[in-house]
């Protein structure tokens, strides 16, 4: 099967070169039909248990790239694989009107390819050379559909911090080759597991900036609200969607799989970025009005929540508590799958609102819920499951990091106890601003009236684009009332804990039920809580049909105008704008936000009369023109000082070389 | 045969030779007319074939005999034939070069050289028997001709450089392996006559560009 869907990505990548222009699009579906059959291998070998399959690809008598599909890498391949497969289904419709419809055809199909491969490597060579294929390829697809200056600037950004990222990885196994003398996964951690504590601390240090540099961690996160806007949609739902979770996948594959990861303190350093990420991803994205902007900084803060997941499970495992460190670990994968499912639906309804509205600024729509019904109602499923809002997926998991964090409160020492609990608290800011920050999402771009004349006259998208937009949030509210089968996937890879979940598909998921079978070595006051994801559905379904029945349904429905103030007529200028939805969080947040603002009045005759005014506001963008902004200029300067030693004299560039040559004898001799 | 090996053994020849080879190195630092560098060039390439040839006499390689009929026709015909070629068609004056630095500073930098090389290169640690003054014997030649190559102003003379270290690393070479394979000498040799080629195209492009082949007028190409 898997091979299948290998030979049909093939074919895709080929016929995309070769075949005439006008059918290029239906080429899309090969890469569906691969997709799907790749996601159907890798459910079954999770369902089944089924032994991890492996080849190597020999380069050299030294050197070969090895491949090895064991559960954890078919979960992710599985995210992978069914993300894949319905936007490659979007892509059929969405693509029509590329200016480079070839490329890009062969790219994507590239970039799947190569997201496989990081997933399925099992020695750190084939894992680096997928990895920089995986970034290059996601470079060209960011900068190859637009021309503007300014998707080449978001692209060098994108380029430059996924270079610095991969350096550190890089660096990362090269230190555990030196400490091992092996570039197999399995045999590095095997090397790794009598070494000296400080060795794995700075190996971990160095894999979580490189992977977190992938996965947008704050304050690495600033290629996200810049690349993602760039790409095309269907780019950036893969992109949001799955690449970044390669970054989780290297931290768990890294801190969990190879170093171990029993050391208190990494924990706490991934629970306090996730928690720091989550919260300032979701402020950031409140003052966003770019739809695509907006996305991007919640998908910097959905990977926080998912770190906090890791960072509990390893806070936890490091104190002997493997079902709490399951529990944790679970509720993170579980988000990892949710995010990704319905992150890239709402990046496939923005590019849907983008090709209809021709905007993607907010303050330009409105009223698409009118003008674009499915896109909209999808658009809102998705919202709903971002929110965590039962009974969509986001709401199960998120419960689950919330009930591990909250078990933190039974760990022994104080730091311990406080940290997962200030995660707790975290997150529950997150939640809460993540709700307001789609309330207005929603609000704006698809309530009320249009407020520029191009959203008025937005259409519909076409089939393709709505199917898989419908099959994902179909996704969305089937892994919300039956979260097992989210667990029974992720309950074969092999961490301590996540062995022990024994729960029904539908019946109620509780935390004792995961954490069953171990012995708890500290009493948990007031037990634990469970709940019934199909049951709260079968509650709404019911609340809402009561509701029909009470209020009459297509009964007494009374038309007519709004209340105008006594205003003649309303005007689309009257709406309540995002920037003035998101004021009181502005001013509640302004020690984040730093916010700007900026009167510009030019006179007829100075200072009487006033020909116009131009208001200007918005926030410090903190993390440019703190960090990134004083580094940049400190390289710049040293660049320009050692442009002295370029004279331009080429008798000088050889005592240069003869220096080097000398200095190089005197260190040998 | 064995009468010449023990003549080889007892009169220390391989010694003799490369000695020679550093010397018309040194000659040239002081030289300052074309076409005696040209010579001195040509001498030394005739004792880097004759040190091949008392090699394979001495350690009967054979191989070594091709290698030192090839360095003669190449190194020694060849080449000289090219740069003369060159010169001629640039007229470049055969007469003085200009230099950074006077003739007695560059004896006794290069002397400096030779002693800096002689006290790092601690005899035996990875080199025995015949090739143990070798080795120090084409550093030395190396960095003098590096050396030159900083000080001369004139296009020609750097290609003049190359050539030397190119000698010098050849004799590095062998003597650290006793002769590599026939068709990597073989390469290398190609290598110089091409690289000569192409340095006669630059030559004539850059006295094409800038009058006159002096490099401190490259400098203007700076960006």
């Amino acid at each position: 099967m898997f091979s299948a869907g290998l030979v049909m990505l093939a074919a895709g990548m080929l016929s995309f070169a070769a075949a005439p222009r006008k059918s290029l699009n239906y080429l899309y579906l090969l890469y569906a039909a691969a997709a799907a059959a790749a996601a159907f291998y890798a459910a079954r070998a999770l369902y089944t248990g089924a032994p991890a399959g492996a080849f190597s690809l020999v380069i050299s008598p030294v050197l070969t790239m090895g491949f090895r599909g064991g559960p954890l890498q078919m979960f992710f391949l599985f995210a992978l694989s069914v993300l894949s497969a319905f936007v490659s289904l979007y892509s059929v419709a969405y693509m029509r009107g590329s200016q480079t419809p070839r490329a890009h055809g062969v790219l994507y199909g590239l970039f799947i390819a190569s997201m496989g491969a990081v997933f399925l490597s099992s020695d750190a060579l084939s894992f680096l050379v997928s990895w920089e294929a995986m970034s290059l390829v996601s470079y060209f697809l960011v900068v190859s559909e637009t021309e503007s200056p300014g998707a080449r600037k978001a692209g060098l950004t994108y380029a430059t911090m996924t270079h610095v990222g991969t350096a550190f990885i890089i660096a990362a196994f090269m230190l555990a080759f030196s400490a091992t003398g092996t570039l197999d996964f399995s045999g590095m951690a095997a090397g790794l597991a009598g070494k000296s504590v400080a060795l794995k601390s700075a190996i971990f240090v160095l894999a979580f900036i490189g992977f977190g540099t992938k996965a947008g961690v704050v304050p690495l996160h600033i290629w996200l609200p810049r690349a993602h806007p760039a790409a095309p949609s269907n780019v950036s739902a893969l992109m949001s969607g799955v690449m970044i979770k390669a970054g989780i996948y290297g931290i768990v594959l890294v801190c969990l799989g190879i170093l171990g990861g029993n050391v208190a303190w990494w924990g706490v350093a991934v629970l306090v970025a996730g928690g720091l990420s989550s919260v300032l991803g979701v402020l950031y994205a409140l003052m966003e009005h770019d739809l695509k902007r907006l996305l991007a900084y919640h998908s910097v803060e959905n990977i926080g929540i998912i770190l906090m997941g890791i960072g509990a499970a390893i806070l936890f495992y490091s104190f002997g508590q493997t079902a709490f460190a399951g529990l944790a670990l679970a509720a993170a994968l579980y988000h990892t799958l949710n995010h990704a499912i319905f992150k890239s639906l709402l990046f496939l309804g923005a590019g849907s609102v983008a090709n209809g509205a021709h905007t993607k600024n907010m303050e330009e729509m409105g009223g698409l819920m009118k003008r674009m019904p499915a896109t909209g109602l999808f658009f809102l499923a998705g919202s709903v499951a971002i929110c965590a809002l039962p009974p969509f997926n986001g709401f199960v998991s998120e419960w689950l990091t919330f009930q591990a964090l909250l078990l933190g409160s039974t760990m022994p020492l104080a730091y311990s106890k406080i940290i997962p609990l200030m995660g707790a608290a975290a997150l529950a800011l997150t939640g809460a601003l993540a709700a307001a920050c789609f309330v207005k999402a929603v609000g704006v771009s698809f309530l009320g009236l249009p407020r520029s004349r191009q959203a008025g006259a937005a259409k519909e998208a076409a089939l393709p684009m709505t199917a898989a937009m419908g099959a994902l949030a179909a996704l969305c509210l089937l892994l919300g009332i039956a979260p097992g089968i989210v667990l029974a996937l992720i309950k074969g890879i092999p961490f301590a804990g996540l062995s022990q979940m024994g729960i029904g598909n539908t019946g109620p998921v509780s935390i004792a039920g995961i954490v069953r079978g171990a012995a708890l070595p500290f009493p948990i006051a007031g037990g634990f809580s469970s709940f019934w994801p199909a049951g709260i559905f079968m509650v709404l379904l019911a609340g809402s049909a009561l509701m029909l029945v009470l209020t009459g349904a297509g009964g007494r429905k009374t038309c007519g105008p709004a209340w105008d103030c006594g205003i003649r007529e309303l005007t689309p200028r009257m709406q309540y704008t995002a920037t003035a939805f998101t004021k009181p969080l502005r001013i509640i947040f302004k020690t984040v936000y730093m916010p700007r603002k900026e009167l510009r009045m030019s006179y007829r005759l100075k200072p009487f009369f006033v020909r116009g005014l131009a208001y200007h506001s918005d926030i410090t963008p903190f993390f440019e023109k703190y960090i990134y902004e004083p580094f940049i200029s400190l390289v710049g300067k040293a660049a320009m000082r050692t442009r002295n030693l370029q004279s331009g004299s080429l008798n000088l560039y050889l005592g240069y070389i003869m220096l080097t040559l000398i200095a190089l004898l005197l260190i040998w001799a | 045969m064995p009468l010449i090996k023990r003549w080889i053994e007892v009169f220390p020849v391989t010694d003799f030779i490369s000695i020679g080879m550093l010397l018309s190195v040194v000659a040239v630092v002081s030289i300052k007319r074309m076409e005696g560098c040209l010579r001195a060039y040509v001498i030394n390439s005739w004792l880097l074939a004759g040190l091949m040839a008392a090699f394979a006499v001495w350690l009967s390689i054979p191989h070594l005999y091709i290698a030192a009929f090839f360095t003669i026709a190449g190194k020694c015909v060849l080449i000289p034939f090219f740069l003369r070629r060159i010169m001629r068609n640039l007229k470049i004056e055969p007469g003085a070069q200009s230099s950074y630095l006077n003739t007695p500073a560059s004896l006794i930098i290069s002397f400096a050289l030779v002693v800096l090389v002689y006290s790092f290169i601690s005899a035996g640690v990875f080199v025995a028997g015949a090739a143990r003054n070798v080795l120090k014997i084409s550093v030395s030649i190396i960095l003098i001709s590096l050396f030159m190559m900083i000080t001369r102003k004139k296009a020609v003379s750097q290609v003049m450089g190359l050539l030397f270290m190119e000698n010098g690393l050849f004799l590095a070479g062998f003597s650290l392996t006793y002769g590599m394979p026939t068709i990597i000498e073989l390469g290398v040799l190609f290598d110089m006559l091409m690289g000569v080629m192409i340095l006669g195209l630059f030559l004539t492009q850059i006295k094409k560009s800038f009058v006159s082949v002096d490099l401190d007028r490259l400098t203007s190409l700076k960006g």
